[in-house]
């Protein structure tokens, strides 16, 4: 690769750009609806009886053992069998969005499993119903210890967008596969340019996480440093 | 002349009313495989099939809706009703018309196989044992090596994009690749120098147009009806001598100039005449 190709690249980037936007928006999407499912499923995993408890696990266990193009291929074709016809992108939402929520379940039920019993104790020799006791004594600490495991979840499904292609949404790859059809030539630029694109993206997504991380620190709650 | 008036505001509505109760069909294609279909630097959809979709909805009066899927899913999304009609180059096999129907064939379309430049191979040198052959997943070149070549002792490689398959070639990984003509021909274009056709393999293969199973939105027929009439109005040549042959740059600059002639003026043949104007020296 000289340096005359790169010339050739540049003027494509703002192409690409434009599907890396969709892919912030698949994002965007599929982590905040894992979030709310997930934060939902690690509580009936930890606190829910015991025969709720076995379906949010069972949940997971799916979620989290089926490969993700098929989960894609299942939502996007599976739905409309059953006459649910969603668009490309929605599908996509749904089936990364859920399959992270089960990946994500475990990194919240780790951070609940890791609070002191003690405190749950504490807060109802209180007064506080289990339920207020989850919601402001375990809960706040649980959500600030489980960010440093999901800075990794975030830079796993951020990744995970660009299969997306294959159900057909127009994100960067398949922009990408788009300019590599006309110019076959610039096929490994135009990858290593996609890959630098990710690469400062999950650097400046990983760097607000840290800062997140820092700002919402409990003192006392952890190792200090 | 208020009668005139109300006369003609009725035929504005009747003419509106018309318009708006065209069905609408979903085309899929996988609109990465020019010249049959592409996506052109400013992000349009052009290409052969596309325009000849376009100038068929005109002529038999129904909408489209033109939505780019891979080409493995195209015939899963006919089957699962996300698509009503696929125009990808589909080559007619047994195995596809199975699941799907296909329209009379509308483009015959024979394999190359692309070597690199100066590696000397003839077909008969390519379809030896212990030779690496490529082809893209799922097309008729893969299945061809397949069925003819294999049991001579190639290996079949298999890759998701044509172009993936022609970086391996040069990097060495594999001795040829096989690829209908008109992309190989594209190919050889692009990598002046570094790659050559060896040879056609006349597979007597077919393009055809796809439709669910049991056709039961009735497409095919006006499928038949507009392409009979494209070939008819001389449309049909005309868009085969603008799309193979021209550079790709060169038809996306004159498709720009001329496609309101088809998507406004909804006139297939002065858009057809315009593009080839165009793009004659």
């Amino acid at each position: 690769m000289n340096l005359s190709v790169w010339t050739e690249v540049a003027p494509h980037a703002p192409v690409l750009l434009r599907g890396l936007l969709i892919n912030i928006q698949l994002l965007l999407g599929l982590i905040s609806l894992g979030l709310v499912v997930g934060v939902v499923t690690a509580l009936i995993e930890v606190y829910a009886p015991r025969p709720v408890g076995i379906a949010a696990g069972a949940y997971t266990w799916f979620f989290r053992g089926v490969p993700e193009i098929v989960l894609l291929f299942l939502f996007y074709f599976g739905l409309s069998q059953f006459g649910v016809p969603v668009s490309a992108f929605f599908a996509a939402v749904l089936a990364l969005g859920l399959r992270s929520s089960a990946y994500q379940a475990q990194i919240f039920r780790g951070a609940f499993q890791s609070i002191p019993h003690g405190q749950m104790m504490a807060a109802r020799a209180l007064g506080l119903g289990r339920l207020r006791a989850i919601v402001h004594v375990v809960l706040p600490q649980a959500l600030r210890l489980s960010l440093a495991g999901w800075s990794n979840e975030f830079s796993s499904v951020l990744k995970d967008t660009t299969l997306a292609w294959g159900i057909g949404v127009v994100e960067i790859m398949r922009q990408a596969s788009y300019i590599r059809a006309r110019n076959f030539t610039l096929t490994l630029p135009i990858y290593v340019t996609v890959a630098l694109m990710f690469l400062v993206l999950t650097y400046v997504g990983n760097l607000a996480i840290g800062l997140a991380e820092r700002k919402l620190r409990v003192p006392g709650l952890e190792g200090q440093r | 002349m208020k009668v005139v008036g109300v006369a003609f505001l009725m035929a504005v509505l009747l003419a509106g009313c018309l318009a708006m109760g065209q069905p609408k069909y979903i085309v899929l294609s996988d609109i990465a495989w020019a010249p049959f279909e592409w996506v052109s630097e400013k992000g349009a959809y052009l290409g052969f099939d596309l325009d000849v979709m376009r100038a068929i909805a005109i002529l038999e009066g129904f909408e489209i809706e033109l939505r780019d899927t891979p080409f493995d899913s195209i015939i899963p999304a006919i089957i699962a009703g996300r698509g009503d009609i696929g125009a990808s180059g589909f080559t007619i096999t047994e195995e596809r018309a199975l699941v799907i129907n296909f329209s009379e064939a509308y483009w015959d379309s024979n394999q190359a196989v692309v070597v690199r430049a100066g590696s000397g191979l003839d077909l008969d040198m390519v379809a030896l044992p212990g030779r690496l052959v490529g082809a893209q997943r799922g097309t008729t070149g893969s299945f061809w090596i397949e069925d003819e070549w294999v049991p001579l002792g190639v290996t079949l490689v298999e890759y998701e994009t044509y172009p993936e398959a022609i970086l391996d070639l040069l990097a060495g990984r594999i001795d040829g690749i096989v690829q209908d003509v008109d992309p190989s021909k594209m190919a050889v274009l692009q990598y002046k120098g570094q790659i050559e056709i060896a040879g056609v393999v006349d597979t007597g293969e077919q393009f055809g147009f796809l439709v669910a199973k049991g056709d039961p939105k009735e497409l095919l027929p006006r499928i038949h009806r507009g392409v009979a009439a494209l070939k008819d109005l001389g449309v049909w040549d005309l868009l085969i001598e603008a799309y193979f042959g021209p550079s790709l740059g060169a038809i996306e600059s004159a498709w720009e100039k001329c496609i309101d002639i088809l998507l406004v003026d909804r006139d297939p043949l002065r858009y057809a005449q315009c593009l080839t104007a165009e793009l004659r020296p």
